[in-house]
Protein backbone atom coordinates (compact mmCIF):
# COMPACT_ATOMS: atom_id res chain seq x y z
CA UNK A 1 0.00 0.00 0.00
CA UNK A 2 1.79 3.07 -1.30
CA UNK A 3 0.16 5.52 1.13
CA UNK A 4 1.61 3.64 4.07
CA UNK A 5 5.08 3.65 2.53
CA UNK A 6 4.82 7.39 1.94
CA UNK A 7 3.59 8.06 5.47
CA UNK A 8 6.32 5.89 6.93
CA UNK A 9 9.15 7.56 5.02
CA UNK A 10 7.75 10.99 5.90
CA UNK A 11 8.11 10.35 9.61
CA UNK A 12 11.88 10.54 9.24
CA UNK A 13 11.77 14.06 7.82
CA UNK A 14 12.00 17.15 10.04
CA UNK A 15 8.53 18.05 11.28
CA UNK A 16 6.99 21.31 12.37
CA UNK A 17 7.84 20.99 16.07
CA UNK A 18 9.90 17.78 16.21
CA UNK A 19 13.09 16.78 14.43
CA UNK A 20 13.24 13.73 12.19
CA UNK A 21 15.35 11.97 14.81
CA UNK A 22 12.76 12.66 17.53
CA UNK A 23 9.96 11.33 15.34
CA UNK A 24 11.87 8.13 14.61
CA UNK A 25 12.46 7.71 18.35
CA UNK A 26 8.73 8.12 18.88
CA UNK A 27 8.15 5.08 16.65
CA UNK A 28 10.72 3.09 18.65
CA UNK A 29 9.16 4.17 21.94
CA UNK A 30 5.65 3.37 20.70
CA UNK A 31 6.77 -0.16 19.87
CA UNK A 32 8.52 -0.56 23.22
CA UNK A 33 5.41 0.58 25.09
CA UNK A 34 3.68 -2.71 24.26
CA UNK A 35 6.13 -4.51 26.55
CA UNK A 36 6.27 -1.87 29.31
CA UNK A 37 5.57 -3.34 32.74
CA UNK A 38 4.25 -0.06 34.13
CA UNK A 39 1.84 0.26 31.23
CA UNK A 40 0.61 -3.31 31.75
CA UNK A 41 0.05 -2.65 35.45
CA UNK A 42 -1.79 0.58 34.74
CA UNK A 43 -3.92 -1.03 32.06
CA UNK A 44 -5.00 -3.70 34.54
CA UNK A 45 -5.69 -1.20 37.34
CA UNK A 46 -9.09 0.28 38.04
CA UNK A 47 -7.46 3.69 37.84
CA UNK A 48 -4.16 4.11 35.95
CA UNK A 49 -3.17 7.01 38.19
CA UNK A 50 -3.09 4.68 41.20
CA UNK A 51 0.00 2.90 39.86
CA UNK A 52 3.37 4.61 40.10
CA UNK A 53 6.66 3.56 38.57
CA UNK A 54 8.92 4.06 35.62
CA UNK A 55 8.23 3.27 32.01
CA UNK A 56 10.49 0.76 30.28
CA UNK A 57 11.76 3.46 27.96
CA UNK A 58 14.25 2.67 25.20
CA UNK A 59 15.03 5.96 23.51
CA UNK A 60 16.23 8.64 25.91
CA UNK A 61 13.31 10.89 24.97
CA UNK A 62 12.21 13.29 27.73
CA UNK A 63 9.87 11.83 30.34
CA UNK A 64 6.90 13.91 29.16
CA UNK A 65 7.16 12.42 25.67
CA UNK A 66 7.65 8.90 27.00
CA UNK A 67 4.57 9.17 29.24
CA UNK A 68 2.50 10.55 26.36
CA UNK A 69 3.63 7.87 23.89
CA UNK A 70 3.18 4.94 26.28
CA UNK A 71 -0.31 5.94 27.43
CA UNK A 72 -1.55 6.75 23.92
CA UNK A 73 -0.35 3.35 22.73
CA UNK A 74 -1.43 1.17 25.64
CA UNK A 75 -4.51 2.78 27.20
CA UNK A 76 -5.97 5.38 24.83
CA UNK A 77 -9.57 4.93 25.93
CA UNK A 78 -8.85 6.21 29.45
CA UNK A 79 -6.91 9.34 28.55
CA UNK A 80 -8.40 12.45 30.12
CA UNK A 81 -7.90 16.20 30.10
CA UNK A 82 -6.38 15.97 33.59
CA UNK A 83 -3.80 13.51 32.26
CA UNK A 84 -3.11 15.80 29.30
CA UNK A 85 -2.53 18.80 31.60
CA UNK A 86 -0.09 16.75 33.68
CA UNK A 87 1.87 15.75 30.58
CA UNK A 88 2.05 19.35 29.35
CA UNK A 89 3.22 20.46 32.81
CA UNK A 90 6.03 17.89 32.56
CA UNK A 91 7.50 19.86 29.70
CA UNK A 92 6.02 19.44 26.23
CA UNK A 93 4.18 22.11 24.24
CA UNK A 94 0.67 21.68 22.87
CA UNK A 95 2.11 21.79 19.37
CA UNK A 96 4.79 19.16 19.96
CA UNK A 97 2.21 16.92 21.67
CA UNK A 98 -0.07 17.12 18.62
CA UNK A 99 2.76 16.23 16.28
CA UNK A 100 3.73 13.35 18.61
CA UNK A 101 0.12 12.15 18.60
CA UNK A 102 0.11 12.09 14.80
CA UNK A 103 3.35 10.09 14.70
CA UNK A 104 2.09 7.56 17.25
CA UNK A 105 -1.13 7.21 15.28
CA UNK A 106 0.68 6.66 11.99
CA UNK A 107 3.08 4.17 13.57
CA UNK A 108 0.09 2.33 15.04
CA UNK A 109 -1.62 2.21 11.65
CA UNK A 110 1.45 0.89 9.86
CA UNK A 111 2.37 -1.70 12.50
CA UNK A 112 -1.22 -2.94 12.92
CA UNK A 113 -1.62 -3.26 9.14
CA UNK A 114 1.65 -5.13 8.68
CA UNK A 115 0.80 -7.45 11.57
CA UNK A 116 -2.75 -8.06 10.29
CA UNK A 117 -1.67 -9.09 6.79
CA UNK A 118 1.10 -11.30 8.15
CA UNK A 119 3.94 -9.00 7.13
CA UNK A 120 7.12 -8.31 9.06
CA UNK A 121 7.43 -5.23 11.22
CA UNK A 122 9.21 -2.73 9.00
CA UNK A 123 12.46 -1.04 9.95
CA UNK A 124 12.19 2.50 11.28
CA UNK A 125 12.66 5.11 8.56
CA UNK A 126 16.02 6.92 8.43
CA UNK A 127 16.01 10.23 10.25
CA UNK A 128 16.85 13.19 8.04
CA UNK A 129 18.76 16.25 9.15
CA UNK A 130 17.04 19.60 9.45
CA UNK A 131 15.30 21.89 11.87
CA UNK A 132 11.56 21.91 12.57
CA UNK A 133 9.79 24.84 10.92
CA UNK A 134 7.91 25.79 14.13
CA UNK A 135 5.01 27.52 12.43
CA UNK A 136 1.77 27.74 14.42
CA UNK A 137 -1.47 28.69 12.64
CA UNK A 138 -2.53 32.10 13.94
CA UNK A 139 -6.23 31.25 13.85
CA UNK A 140 -5.99 28.24 16.20
CA UNK A 141 -8.30 28.71 19.17
CA UNK A 142 -8.94 26.79 22.39
CA UNK A 143 -12.33 25.39 23.28
CA UNK A 144 -13.07 22.23 21.33
CA UNK A 145 -10.56 19.71 22.63
CA UNK A 146 -7.69 19.78 25.09
CA UNK A 147 -5.48 21.97 22.93
CA UNK A 148 -6.21 24.86 20.52
CA UNK A 149 -7.54 23.76 17.14
CA UNK A 150 -7.92 25.42 13.75
CA UNK A 151 -11.48 25.59 12.44
CA UNK A 152 -12.06 25.72 8.67
CA UNK A 153 -13.33 29.30 8.93
CA UNK A 154 -10.12 30.37 10.70
CA UNK A 155 -7.68 29.03 8.11
CA UNK A 156 -5.55 31.89 6.78
CA UNK A 157 -4.31 32.14 3.18
CA UNK A 158 -0.78 31.28 4.28
CA UNK A 159 -1.87 28.19 6.27
CA UNK A 160 -1.51 24.76 4.64
CA UNK A 161 -4.79 23.75 2.88
CA UNK A 162 -5.72 21.22 5.51
CA UNK A 163 -9.44 21.00 4.70
CA UNK A 164 -9.24 21.21 0.92
CA UNK A 165 -8.93 17.58 -0.11
CA UNK A 166 -10.79 14.34 0.49
CA UNK A 167 -14.01 16.20 1.28
CA UNK A 168 -12.69 17.05 4.74
CA UNK A 169 -15.63 18.92 6.14
CA UNK A 170 -14.05 20.06 9.38
CA UNK A 171 -15.74 17.58 11.69
CA UNK A 172 -14.25 17.37 15.14
CA UNK A 173 -12.10 14.39 14.23
CA UNK A 174 -10.66 16.38 11.31
CA UNK A 175 -9.84 19.23 13.69
CA UNK A 176 -8.14 17.02 16.28
CA UNK A 177 -4.64 17.45 14.80
CA UNK A 178 -5.25 20.86 13.22
CA UNK A 179 -2.92 22.78 15.55
CA UNK A 180 -0.21 21.31 13.33
CA UNK A 181 -1.82 21.39 9.88
CA UNK A 182 1.00 19.50 8.21
CA UNK A 183 0.63 16.63 10.70
CA UNK A 184 -3.13 16.63 10.21
CA UNK A 185 -2.76 16.41 6.42
CA UNK A 186 -0.12 13.70 6.60
CA UNK A 187 -2.31 11.57 8.87
CA UNK A 188 -5.47 12.03 6.85
CA UNK A 189 -3.77 11.41 3.50
CA UNK A 190 -2.83 8.01 4.91
CA UNK A 191 -6.08 7.32 6.77
CA UNK A 192 -8.38 8.04 3.83
CA UNK A 193 -6.62 5.43 1.70
CA UNK A 194 -7.06 2.87 4.49
CA UNK A 195 -10.73 3.66 5.14
CA UNK A 196 -12.65 5.80 2.66
CA UNK A 197 -12.56 9.44 1.56
CA UNK A 198 -15.43 11.54 2.94
CA UNK A 199 -17.51 11.42 -0.27
CA UNK A 200 -17.25 7.63 -0.50
CA UNK A 201 -18.24 7.11 3.13
CA UNK A 202 -21.84 8.09 2.46
CA UNK A 203 -22.05 6.87 -1.11
CA UNK A 204 -23.87 3.67 -0.23
CA UNK A 205 -24.86 3.07 -3.86
CA UNK A 206 -21.26 2.22 -4.77
CA UNK A 207 -18.67 -0.05 -3.24
CA UNK A 208 -15.05 1.09 -3.32
CA UNK A 209 -13.33 -1.84 -1.65
CA UNK A 210 -13.39 -5.64 -1.74
CA UNK A 211 -15.47 -5.46 1.44
CA UNK A 212 -18.74 -3.54 1.43
CA UNK A 213 -19.82 -0.47 3.39
CA UNK A 214 -21.51 -2.52 6.10
CA UNK A 215 -18.43 -4.70 6.60
CA UNK A 216 -16.19 -1.63 6.71
CA UNK A 217 -18.37 0.10 9.30
CA UNK A 218 -18.69 -3.06 11.39
CA UNK A 219 -14.88 -3.34 11.54
CA UNK A 220 -14.56 0.35 12.39
CA UNK A 221 -17.09 0.03 15.20
CA UNK A 222 -15.48 -3.09 16.58
CA UNK A 223 -12.00 -1.55 16.71
CA UNK A 224 -13.46 1.53 18.40
CA UNK A 225 -15.05 -0.71 21.03
CA UNK A 226 -11.82 -2.64 21.59
CA UNK A 227 -10.03 0.67 22.16
CA UNK A 228 -12.90 2.01 24.32
CA UNK A 229 -13.20 5.02 22.03
CA UNK A 230 -16.19 7.18 22.85
CA UNK A 231 -15.93 9.27 19.68
CA UNK B 1 -22.50 4.96 9.10
CA UNK B 2 -23.59 1.35 9.59
CA UNK B 3 -27.14 2.58 10.07
CA UNK B 4 -26.85 4.58 6.86
CA UNK B 5 -25.62 1.53 5.02
CA UNK B 6 -28.49 -0.52 6.44
CA UNK B 7 -31.01 2.11 5.46
CA UNK B 8 -29.76 2.03 1.88
CA UNK B 9 -29.86 -1.76 1.62
CA UNK B 10 -33.03 -2.19 3.66
CA UNK B 11 -31.18 -4.23 6.27
CA UNK B 12 -31.61 -3.67 9.99
CA UNK B 13 -28.11 -4.23 11.29
CA UNK B 14 -27.73 -4.87 15.01
CA UNK B 15 -25.01 -3.13 17.00
CA UNK B 16 -25.26 -5.40 20.04
CA UNK B 17 -23.30 -8.22 18.45
CA UNK B 18 -20.59 -5.85 17.31
CA UNK B 19 -20.16 -4.28 20.72
CA UNK B 20 -20.11 -7.52 22.70
CA UNK B 21 -18.44 -9.49 19.91
CA UNK B 22 -21.02 -12.26 20.04
CA UNK B 23 -22.35 -11.74 16.54
CA UNK B 24 -25.85 -11.35 15.19
CA UNK B 25 -25.27 -8.02 13.49
CA UNK B 26 -26.55 -9.22 10.13
CA UNK B 27 -23.36 -8.18 8.34
CA UNK B 28 -21.97 -10.73 5.87
CA UNK B 29 -18.93 -12.72 7.05
CA UNK B 30 -19.34 -11.13 10.47
CA UNK B 31 -17.73 -13.95 12.47
CA UNK B 32 -14.59 -14.08 10.33
CA UNK B 33 -14.15 -10.32 10.21
CA UNK B 34 -14.76 -9.68 13.93
CA UNK B 35 -12.33 -12.41 14.96
CA UNK B 36 -9.74 -10.98 12.55
CA UNK B 37 -10.21 -7.46 13.93
CA UNK B 38 -10.00 -8.52 17.56
CA UNK B 39 -6.88 -10.60 16.97
CA UNK B 40 -5.14 -7.84 15.03
CA UNK B 41 -5.79 -5.17 17.65
CA UNK B 42 -4.94 -7.21 20.76
CA UNK B 43 -2.09 -9.15 19.11
CA UNK B 44 -3.76 -12.53 19.57
CA UNK B 45 -1.47 -15.41 18.62
CA UNK B 46 -4.31 -16.89 16.54
CA UNK B 47 -4.22 -13.91 14.16
CA UNK B 48 -2.80 -16.06 11.34
CA UNK B 49 -5.62 -18.56 11.71
CA UNK B 50 -8.29 -15.83 11.64
CA UNK B 51 -6.60 -14.14 8.68
CA UNK B 52 -6.88 -17.44 6.83
CA UNK B 53 -10.59 -17.67 7.61
CA UNK B 54 -11.15 -14.23 6.07
CA UNK B 55 -9.18 -15.20 2.96
CA UNK B 56 -11.12 -18.47 2.65
CA UNK B 57 -14.47 -16.72 2.98
CA UNK B 58 -13.92 -13.42 1.16
CA UNK B 59 -10.61 -13.63 -0.72
CA UNK B 60 -7.16 -12.15 -0.37
CA UNK B 61 -8.08 -8.65 -1.55
CA UNK B 62 -10.87 -8.43 1.01
CA UNK B 63 -8.46 -9.49 3.75
CA UNK B 64 -6.09 -6.69 2.74
CA UNK B 65 -8.92 -4.14 2.70
CA UNK B 66 -10.18 -5.37 6.07
CA UNK B 67 -6.67 -5.08 7.51
CA UNK B 68 -6.44 -1.52 6.25
CA UNK B 69 -9.72 -0.54 7.91
CA UNK B 70 -8.75 -2.24 11.18
CA UNK B 71 -5.35 -0.55 11.21
CA UNK B 72 -6.76 2.83 10.24
CA UNK B 73 -9.24 2.74 13.09
CA UNK B 74 -6.63 1.46 15.53
CA UNK B 75 -4.90 4.75 14.71
CA UNK B 76 -7.77 7.22 14.49
CA UNK B 77 -9.27 6.14 17.80
CA UNK B 78 -5.96 7.26 19.36
CA UNK B 79 -6.20 10.61 17.57
CA UNK B 80 -9.72 11.11 18.92
CA UNK B 81 -8.97 9.95 22.45
CA UNK B 82 -5.61 11.70 22.60
CA UNK B 83 -6.99 15.10 21.64
CA UNK B 84 -10.12 15.32 23.78
CA UNK B 85 -12.50 16.10 20.93
CA UNK B 86 -16.16 15.74 21.86
CA UNK B 87 -18.76 13.98 19.77
CA UNK B 88 -20.64 16.55 17.66
CA UNK B 89 -23.94 17.52 19.29
CA UNK B 90 -26.21 16.24 16.48
CA UNK B 91 -24.39 12.90 16.45
CA UNK B 92 -24.54 12.65 20.23
CA UNK B 93 -28.26 13.36 20.18
CA UNK B 94 -28.97 10.93 17.34
CA UNK B 95 -27.07 8.10 19.02
CA UNK B 96 -27.87 8.78 22.68
CA UNK B 97 -30.33 5.94 23.17
CA UNK B 98 -28.27 3.14 21.70
CA UNK B 99 -24.98 4.43 23.12
CA UNK B 100 -26.50 4.22 26.56
CA UNK B 101 -28.13 0.86 25.87
CA UNK B 102 -24.92 -0.67 24.56
CA UNK B 103 -22.81 0.64 27.41
CA UNK B 104 -20.63 2.87 25.22
CA UNK B 105 -21.26 5.89 27.44
CA UNK B 106 -19.72 3.97 30.31
CA UNK B 107 -16.33 4.49 28.63
CA UNK B 108 -16.48 8.14 29.79
CA UNK B 109 -16.40 7.15 33.45
CA UNK B 110 -13.22 5.11 32.97
CA UNK B 111 -11.11 8.12 32.01
CA UNK B 112 -8.53 9.38 34.47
Amino acid sequence: MAALDTAWRGIGAPGVWLTGAQQVKIIEEARAARACGLCHARKDALSPTAIEGQHAAVTGLPLALVEAIHRIVTDPGRLSEAWYRRVIAMGISDEAYVELLSVVAMATAVDTFDRAIGGRQRAVPPAREGEPSRRRPRGARPGLGWMPMLAPEDVAPDDPPLYESGGRIGGNVHRALSLVPEAMMRFWDMFETMYLPQEAMRDFAHEYRAIDHAQIEMLAARVAVKNQCVY
Amino acid sequence: MLRGSGKHSGTDYSFEGIVDGDGGSGVAAEAELLAFADAAVVMDERLGEYRGHVVDRLGHEAMIDAAAVIAGFDAITRVADGSGIPLEAPKAEATAEWRNRLGIDAFWSMKS
